[in-house]
């Protein structure tokens, strides 16, 4: 369309110029089907989703935990990671090395990916050994063994990550932000501190896991090319037996809006860190769906208008992006940038720009249906690959979001209108209540970021 | 703890939404030594029988259209969604000495407009039909692809034919481009610990000729010279269909897809490419031990590197079964050594070819094993816990319960490769087997071959290529050089 305009230009300029071919369009868009699942509860309350899936033989396997970072309390950030470590160290029956090999023996490797909502007890198989690595991940989840003998070295591993953490400016810059957003809950503390997993015991990390793990709170994902029927009683067999969880609620989130500006030093970075957010709502809101279409067109996608704008005008970066971060019940809206340090502060009033205009005007119908079916068909993708049919469908179950909620999902997108798309960015994104960090050179940016509000100095933890 | 995304992906269009890098050279076109392909004397003498059979087989229908244009169609209709991979015989190894960088500069200027889609033009046109986009420099190639829904194919052939078809980029795009390249140099070597470690680091130190041993993301000062005219060159040179090969993997339906390429691909003209230059790295014969200083790290990190043997040899494949003895998993000899017994590091990675995997780069390759320490153990130390996990395997063969986990193991990543980002890893495969030994039907041999590999060939392979003589060990201290 503005192709047209522009062959319209130049011929009333009298320039002769052959008008620009127009691409072949698509044609009729193919129907998405979810692939068809089983869900089943075992008597001790584990739920179980089965789900054949795809042709190379392979199998996800995944045991989410409703166990995070989360669960820490004040003084523990990182415990949770520990536990992690300790997990994958042996059972009452073998040794680190014995289930290292067993998994390997699968084709796949055990991990326990600690997220701060979930934990996760995950191995990709051969489909063949699908029924072993069940028990596998069963015999590690009702019978650890939490070795004493390890708790120094993985100690000192989780020392180690933490200070590479802290050596990096994005996770600073991530931790700043959190922090102003959420305060004192748990996810508001990011990154370990030294001093706390100095102080961490095997019995603060088993404590932790033996008060949360269990049937009732867990939810086992099974995806890829396996028998369904042997894979049923596997299940049965290794967790028909597990106990349930004890468990105590998490404290309630509240997260905090407001234009507070932080600025982190790190003298004689070439370029800032920079993070511009607020709490905006979890995918639960009735305006969720309306508002993942905004962050497309605004931040979240490669042709959107503030990397449009910052990266394809300006040159300042090289990957901004927006994010939904998401919480059970909570969610923020950040745009992430490293730019250049001397265009720190006019990338932040792009950003503001960008924000503003979507504010004032709604997007054009062609420019809302691009971004629609970029949406639609990036979920499509999502939902194409067994480990990202088991992140839709965790998804889904975290943020307890109806049954239908992944079938209906192109649709609520396809509905969308322009209105939606300006009311949203009117009602979640005001510029004027977000907050501003900046990880880089005080020297250098701190005078231009006034223009921004009132700028705190946050000390190096 | 939360996990920073994105810090490994080097040499691309973008991390957050998928886009490609630059890459080019200028002018001249590199210094023309007599090119000595090795892949291809590798290629032809087979390591398995060229009917051997995978357990899973995938489909190949390759061939070549009147313009040398490789293609190669696989179809798989798991999901209703397909690949167009494009890749062009130009690594950043080649690219012109003045010029560090370019070729990886270019790429992105393949995303600054062609004749019929103008800037930002091509992102948009898949983004807005639902698909993912990017472009990333190799060693040994260049490529271009997008994943879509399968009703997009013809759309997409359309588009990366209108731009092979020749560029329609001006100063202002390029001079915004080379900002968004010097922030990704910034964003991934400049501004961060560890940048560029151990990829781009690691090569300049251990390999002798300069094709191996430069800076592939560029001297800022190099990227910045670059001109409109180089950009131009670059394209003539090397953009033109004989060196290039098209991949369709996905949900299609071949006589259609066959039409379709004929129709967009047929008309463009084929163009002279200069030979390859002479990468061969000399046999190294002494241990080497280099030093980098990190202002930025706090932690030491550590990384062996020894030259591989050449692709398709016997040696090769043995490389690949002694990767998932040594450093995959935890169950690996390097990991029990290091980490399990005596604490050295918390996680010890590697393999060939950090940027990609065995299979798709057409060498000379490095073999690498990295991992990050404290200062209270010194390189030595960790190095002669490698050499306790590495030495056994020349002295005797490896027990049978070894080989037999490195062959589930080896399958099994295989299938991973296969899988990567909604299937492209399958396309990447193809291509690479196309551009380098115009064999895509290869791929159904690695399987077997993996397979195929012994207790003594291993042992045979690691007393040349896992010599301590044909190894260098990089060292990165952090400030304050503790």
């Amino acid at each position: 369309m503005s192709r047209t305009v522009l062959a319209v230009a130049l011929l009333a300029t009298g320039l002769v110029l052959a008008a620009p071919e127009a691409p072949p369009p698509p044609g009729t868009t193919p129907p998405f089907e979810l692939p068809a699942t089983t869900v089943f509860t075992l008597k001790n309350g584990l739920k179980v989703t089965l789900v054949p899936y795809g042709a190379i033989p392979k199998t996800h396997v995944a045991l989410a935990l409703r166990l995070g970072n989360a669960d820490e309390a004040a003084h523990q950030t990182g415990l949770a990671d520990l536990m992690g470590k300790l997990l994958l160290q042996g059972t009452t029956t073998k040794t680190a090395v014995q289930v290292a090999e067993a998994a390997a023996g699968l084709g796949g490797e055990l991990e326990a990916n600690v997220r701060e909502d979930e934990t996760a007890l995950e191995i990709e198989c051969l489909g063949d050994s699908t029924v072993d690595a069940i028990r596998l991940v069963a015999e590690v989840a009702r019978t650890p063994a939490f070795p004493t003998a390890e708790l120094a070295r993985l100690r000192g591993d989780l020392l180690r990550d933490v200070a590479i953490q802290r050596s990096q400016p994005q996770p600073l810059a991530e931790e700043a932000f959190a922090r102003a957003i959420y305060g004192n809950h748990p996810y508001g503390r990011v990154l370990p501190v030294a001093a706390d997993v100095e102080k961490f015991s095997l019995q603060q990390a088993k404590q932790l896991w033996t008060r949360f793990a269990g049937s009732d709170r867990s939810h086992l994902y099974v995806v890829g090319r396996f028998d369904p029927a042997a894979v049923r009683s596997a299940v049965e067999e290794a967790f028909g037996g597990w106990h349930k969880a004890k468990g105590t609620p998490r404290p309630k989130p509240a997260p905090k809006a407001g234009r507070r500006v932080l600025l982190l030093d790190r003298p004689g970075a070439v370029q800032s860190t920079v993070r511009f957010g607020l709490p905006a709502i979890p995918p639960t809101s009735p305006d969720y769906i309306p508002l993942v279409v905004t962050d497309a067109l605004l931040g979240g996608s490669f042709g959107s208008r503030i990397t449009a704008n910052i990266r394809e005008k300006h040159g300042y970066t090289y990957s901004p992006r927006s994010v939904l971060g998401l919480h059970p019940g909570v969610g923020t809206w950040l745009e992430a940038a490293d730019v250049t340090t001397k265009d720190t502060a006019a990338s932040v009033r792009e950003i503001v720009n960008e924000i503003e205009r979507l504010r004032k005007e709604p997007p054009s119908a062609d420019e809302l249906a691009g971004i629609q079916k970029y949406v639609a068909g990036t979920f499509v993708l999502r939902n194409s690959s067994r480990a990202g049919i088991v992140t839709q469908l965790r998804f889904v179950d975290l943020h307890g979001l109806p049954a239908d909620w992944l079938r209906n999902f192109v649709q609520r997108v396809q509905a969308v209108t322009p209105a939606d798309v300006t009311r949203v960015t009117r009602k979640y994104l005001d510029p004027q209540r977000m907050t501003l960090v900046v990880v880089g050179d005080r020297k250098a940016v701190e005078d231009s970021l006034k223009q921004f509000g009132p700028v705190k100095v946050e000390p190096p933890k | 703890m939360r996990i920073l995304a994105c810090l490994s992906l080097a040499l691309t269009l973008g991390c957050a939404h998928s886009a490609p890098p630059p890459a080019e050279p200028p002018s001249p076109a590199p210094v023309a030594a007599p090119a000595p392909p090795p892949a291809a004397d590798a290629a032809a003498a087979r390591f398995v029988p060229p009917d051997a059979k995978p357990a899973f087989d995938i489909p190949v229908d390759a061939y070549t259209l009147g313009n040398g244009l490789r293609v190669v169609l696989s179809r798989d209709t798991t999901a209703a969604i397909v690949t167009v991979a494009v890749y062009y015989h130009i690594g950043f190894r080649i690219e012109p000495r003045n010029r560090t960088g370019f070729a990886h500069l270019f790429e992105h200027m393949m995303f600054q407009g062609s004749e019929n889609l103008g800037k930002l033009a091509f992102i948009q046109l898949v983004q807005r039909n639902g698909g993912i986009l990017n472009g990333s420099t190799r060693f040994d190639f260049t490529n271009y692809y997008e994943v879509v829904p399968s009703n997009v194919l013809e759309t997409m052939l359309w588009a990366e034919a209108d731009r092979m078809r020749g560029l329609k980029v001006t100063q202002e795009n390029l001079t915004n481009q080379q900002g968004v390249v010097k922030s990704e140099v910034r964003v991934n070597v400049l501004n961060r610990p560890y940048g560029g470690w151990p990829w781009l680091t690691v090569p300049q130190l251990a390999n002798r000729n300069w094709y191996n041993a430069h800076n592939f993301y560029g001297d800022l000062g190099d990227l910045d010279a670059a001109t409109l005219e180089d950009v131009q060159q670059f394209f003539k040179t090397y953009y033109a269909p004989n060196n290039a090969v098209l991949v369709v993997s996905g949900s299609f339906d071949p006589a259609q897809v066959k039409g379709w390429i004929s129709r967009y691909f047929d008309g463009i003209p084929r163009a002279e490419v200069p030979p390859i230059p002479d990468l061969t790295e000399p046999r190294q014969t002494e241990e080497q031990w280099k030093t980098v200083d990190d202002k930025l790290a706090q932690r030491p990190a550590l990384a062996v590197a020894y030259h591989m043997p050449p692709r398709g040899s016997p040696e090769y494949w043995a490389m690949a079964l002694i990767q998932q003895i040594l450093v995959a998993g935890p169950d690996s000899r390097m990991y029990q050594e290091l980490v399990q017994k005596r604490g050295l590091t918390g996680e010890v990675e590697g393999g060939a070819n950090l940027l990609g995997n065995q299979f798709d780069y057409q060498g000379p390759m490095l073999w690498m094993a990295y991992l990050f320490h404290d200062a209270s153990h010194s390189p030595k130390e960790i190095v002669s816990a490698m050499d306790a996990a590495i030495e056994p395997l020349r002295q005797a063969p490896v027990d049978a319960a070894t080989l037999e986990r490195a062959r589930v193991k080896a399958r099994s990543a295989y299938y991973s490769d296969l899988d990567r980002l909604f299937g492209f890893g399958r396309a990447d495969l193809l291509a690479s087997l196309a551009l380098f030994d115009n064999d895509a039907a290869a791929v159904n041999r690695i399987e077997p071959s993996l397979l195929a590999v012994t207790p003594e060939l291993i042992q045979k392979t690691a007393q040349e290529w896992l010599r301590p003589t044909n190894r260098t060990v990089v060292a990165l201290q952090p400030a304050g050089g503790k």
